[in-house]
């Protein structure tokens, strides 16, 4: 691995393998970085001379060998040997005196790797004994090394040696629970690490941070799953691409490229760029202080309102156009309901230059006179969607007809961590600047990267994606989701999802949603357009049924007070959907030394009218 | 042997017509399924409506939303169908979207149609690898058939997978595009329908959407064996309900 060593190393791994094999994909090149005190840094060579080893492990100052050829007993003896002795005094003085010092603390250690078949001959290793330290075990395939598969590790239940050794080849997110059990059964008794490699790449040498992360964390911690997307966008039973075959080929496409496009330095620097100078990030995470005492714990309010545009969408739409170009697209289409991401995706386009088409349902485009003119004027043609109900679920079907009618040159720009894979972990991974900031933001105000509690509203969820992202997979962070409970959860008339769906499909996802017994997806009602959505993210689905999130439903009258009350007590007029969220307050009671954060999702100029109305302002 | 690939057995052009069941009443599905018969129909797909069609264009979806209007229901189809084979001897396939066949379960819901005497089913938003993955022993198991759709982007390798894993024909969509939105048919689909012929595949070809008329239906079956109508079929009902099938076949297949 090369090209992202940094970041990777910041996940402290035990080891870090750097390939001295020419032929390889991942063959090392460049400079050395520095690595966290405890990474060790292990050298892989494919039947190179002793010399060349000896050579790299000083150039290197490594502090491990890791043989992948076809290397025999007596080459490890003698590169044993020579790896123990004092160096001789070499041309580089700095170099040498590094290495020298290195021989009074610990020799580099030797990892002999061998290829496993179907079956594998165990008598082999007796020899190697003596001369290694670590056996490593990997797929046998056309390379030494590298090839993606793993093997039958019931194998090593005859494991014979007690020489600790490496399991490898083909670990990755989707034999996660298989590794788990390997680990948890008699056969891993010898088994000292996991070498992951392949599976973790969006390319070749460039590793997968956020996976890789997700992944060590749970084999650290057993017992615990991931709350993060597999490689088939499952997020435990929720999720996939139920999608018609017509789709198939941009969905395909956008799967195989959008982890690799997203790594790609050129798009981190142009998204980060957009993100601080167009949008305006980061948004600021606010300590409110008369709200704090009123429910007396710490409250922060992630500033998601200050962003252009109003909302949290616009991180998502910039992070798709980005996307859209790469993919060489010449056509946006979106869905919207409220007209929020509609007017985030015109937005985008406008700058881009890029032609934009906006379905929204008939009904929507009536409720929201103003966000449609905004459209316009930025360039955007808005479809009234005429089909169904005419709102937001039905302005997704056009969208979805309309990719369907317009395979080659549109992408489809989706407003939430809804659709099929990957959308909703490539929206999510958009979204989760909010939480990548609020981590260093409270550790300048608090002295800690973790609060007790976020707290976010859900339609699709996409801001509460954002927001919890990071938090995912660390249990001493509570989540809570707030959906819209409308005019109460049994009233006939809400769009509180996890408390009335059931798994079903919506637009391509396996996830909760609102339907009749029969199957027939149901209409939701909630005074925020936002939030009027039948379904849920996949991610939210298993949040809600792992018990890991707490889902609380807020009604229109309790969502209205809590957002004026945030008027009152900190000057912030709130979305309607953000109001939500803040109704949390009155319903569950925090510690003092809680330390809460609320997503403010948007600002409340759009919901204007609907508050001048409620309030008879 | 299952019905549909007897049929397919036959050396002829198949012209088969989809319509939606409680369309445009609630109890037309029966007489439907008859005049179909009787106007020498080789094949019939019976649409189970559902609220949010993606793949289906307007004639479509204003079906669906009346037949749901009428009372259409899963369970209320099974029961029109019950005696359906006392009548009827044309191969018959359940066209709909997945959620309610999984809201039915999975499971049941086949064998209800083994039972009914179903022979085949069209889950357009069920994708092969689902399918594999999950539930192809359940659809082996009652013996349905499951038919898998090809688009002019679905690319050789993939058709060659899909061909692999279908047991009846596969479904060739004409055009990109969603039910009843294209008139007429150019070079580009001509080219398409013999490059895909040539692969010779070990399933038959039926070509479905934007057949409507004999011109369509002679260009769409010149290098496949047979055709699906759909949107015109639909709209024959709108304007006369069950009557006059048998014109209407001898406008498209003289
Ligand atoms: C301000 C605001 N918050 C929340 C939402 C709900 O969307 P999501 O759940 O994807 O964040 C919307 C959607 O329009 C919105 O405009």
């Amino acid at each position: 691995m090369n090209r992202n060593t940094a970041e990777v190393d910041a996940l402290a791994a035990d080891y870090l393998g750097f390939i001295f094999w020419e032929p390889s994909k991942r063959a090392f090149q460049g400079k050395m970085p520095v690595l966290a005190p405890n990474t060790k840094k292990i050298g892989v060579f494919v039947d190179a001379s002793i010399k060349e080893v000896l050579q790299k492990t000083t150039e290197f100052d490594l502090d491990g060998v890791q043989l992948h050829g076809s290397e025999s007993p007596e080459y490890c003896a003698s590169l044993r040997q020579e790896l123990t002795q004092p160096k001789k005094v070499e041309s580089d003085v700095r170099l040498s005196a590094v290495s020298a010092d290195r021989q009074a603390v610990e020799a580099p250690v030797i990892i002999k790797a061998f290829a496993v078949g179907s079956t594998f001959d165990f008598s082999i290793l007796k020899a190697f004994e003596a001369h290694t330290d670590y056996f490593l075990f990997d797929t046998k395939g056309k390379l030494p090394g590298g090839n993606g598969a793993a093997f039958d590790w019931t194998l090593l239940q005859d494991y014979p040696s007690t020489t600790p050794f490496f399991l490898s080849g083909g670990i990755g997110p989707e034999n996660l629970t298989n590794i788990q059990e390997f680990l948890a059964s008699p056969a891993a008794a010898h088994c000292h690490a996991l070498d992951l490699n392949s599976k973790f790449e969006t390319a070749p040498g460039l590793k997968d941070t956020q996976a890789l992360e997700a992944f060590i964390t749970i084999i650290r911690t057993p017992n615990m799953q991931t709350y993060h997307a597999d490689e088939n966008g499952y997020y435990g039973e929720f999720g996939g691409a139920y999608i018609p075959e017509m789709l198939y080929p941009n969905v395909a496409e956008l799967k195989a490229k959008y982890l690799e496009i997203m790594a790609e330095p050129s798009f981190q620097e142009e998204f980060q760029q957009l993100l601080k100078d167009y949008v305006g990030r980061p948004s600021p995470l606010y300590f409110a202080k008369r709200l704090s005492e009123r429910y007396n714990t710490k409250i922060y309010l992630k500033r998601e309102d200050l962003n252009h545009t109003g909302a949290h969408k616009v991180n998502n739409t910039i992070g798709q156009i980005l996307m859209a170009k790469r993919l060489g697209k010449k056509r946006i289409i979106a869905e919207t309901g409220a007209g929020q991401h509609g007017v985030a995706t015109a937005t985008v386009c406008a700058l881009m230059g890029m032609e934009c088409i906006v379905y929204m349902g008939e009904i929507d485009i009536a409720r929201q006179a103003p966000n449609v003119a905004r459209m316009k004027m930025l360039g955007a043609t808005v479809v009234p969607a005429l089909s169904g109900s005419r709102t937001l679920k039905d302005a997704t079907n056009e969208a979805i007809r309309d990719w369907i009618n317009n395979p080659i040159d549109t992408h489809y720009i989706i407003g939430s961590v809804v659709g099929p894979h990957p959308y909703p972990d490539m929206v999510a991974r958009f979204q989760a600047v909010i939480s990548e900031e609020i981590e260093w933001q409270l550790l300048e105000k608090e002295g800690r990267k973790n609060p007790d509690y976020v707290i976010a509203c859900v339609g699709g969820g996409s801001n509460a994606a954002g927001a919890f992202y990071q938090y995912l997979d660390r249990p001493e962070v509570g989540i809570i989701a707030v959906e819209a409970a409308g005019k109460g959860v049994d009233s006939g008339e809400s769009a509180a999802t996890s408390a009335l769906g059931k798994v079903g499909i919506i637009h391509g996802s396996k996830t909760l949603l609102m339907q009749t017994p029969d199957g027939q997806i149901t209409e939701p009602y909630s005074i925020s357009a936002g939030l009027d959505y039948p379904g849920v993210g996949p991610m939210h689905a298993h949040l809600f049924q792992s018990g890991r999130g707490e889902f609380i439903s807020i009604t229109d009258a309790d969502a209205m007070k809590a957002g004026l009350e945030l008027c009152e007590l900190e000057g912030i007029i709130p979305a309607i959907e953000s109001s939500h969220a803040f109704a949390v307050l009155e319903k569950k009671q925090f510690k003092p030394d809680d330390v809460v954060v609320i997503n403010l999702s948007g600002r409340g100029d759009k919901d204007l009218n609907t508050y001048i109305d409620y309030f008879k302002l | 042997m299952n019905r549909i690939v007897s049929k397919l057995k036959e050396n002829k052009k198949i012209l088969s017509l989809y319509f939606t069941a409680g369309y445009p009443n609630l109890a037309d599905t029966l007489p439907t399924l008859k005049q179909m018969e009787a106007a020498d129909v080789d094949l019939v797909e019976i649409g189970l409506p559902f609220s949010d069609p993606l793949a289906d264009g307007p004639t479509i979806q204003n079906s669906s939303t009346q037949a749901l209007n009428n009372g259409m229901t899963t369970q209320k189809l099974f029961e029109q169908l019950a005696g359906v084979r006392e009548h009827i001897n044309m191969p018959l396939i359940i066209m709909g979207y997945f959620n309610p066949v999984l809201q039915y379960g999975v499971d049941a819901f086949c064998a209800q149609c083994a039972q009914i005497g179903i022979d085949g089913l069209i889950l357009p938003d069920l994708p092969l690898e689902e399918y594999q993955e999950h539930y192809q022993p359940i659809f082996e198991k009652y013996g349905l058939a499951n038919i898998f759709l090809i688009t002019p982007q679905t690319s050789d390798a993939r058709i060659r997978q899909i061909d692999a894993a279908s047991n009846a024909f596969i479904y060739m969509v004409s055009t990109a595009s969603v039910t009843g939105s294209k008139s007429g048919f150019g070079p580009e689909q001509t080219t398409y329908f013999k490059r895909v012929s040539d692969m010779g595949l070990k399933n038959p070809l039926i070509v479905g959407f934007g057949i409507k008329d004999q011109e369509t239906f002679d260009t769409a079956t010149e290098y496949t064996q047979g055709a699906i109508i759909g949107s015109a079929c639909i709209k024959h009902l709108t304007e006369n309900g069950p009557q006059g099938i048998d014109t209407f076949v001898k406008s498209v297949r003289p």
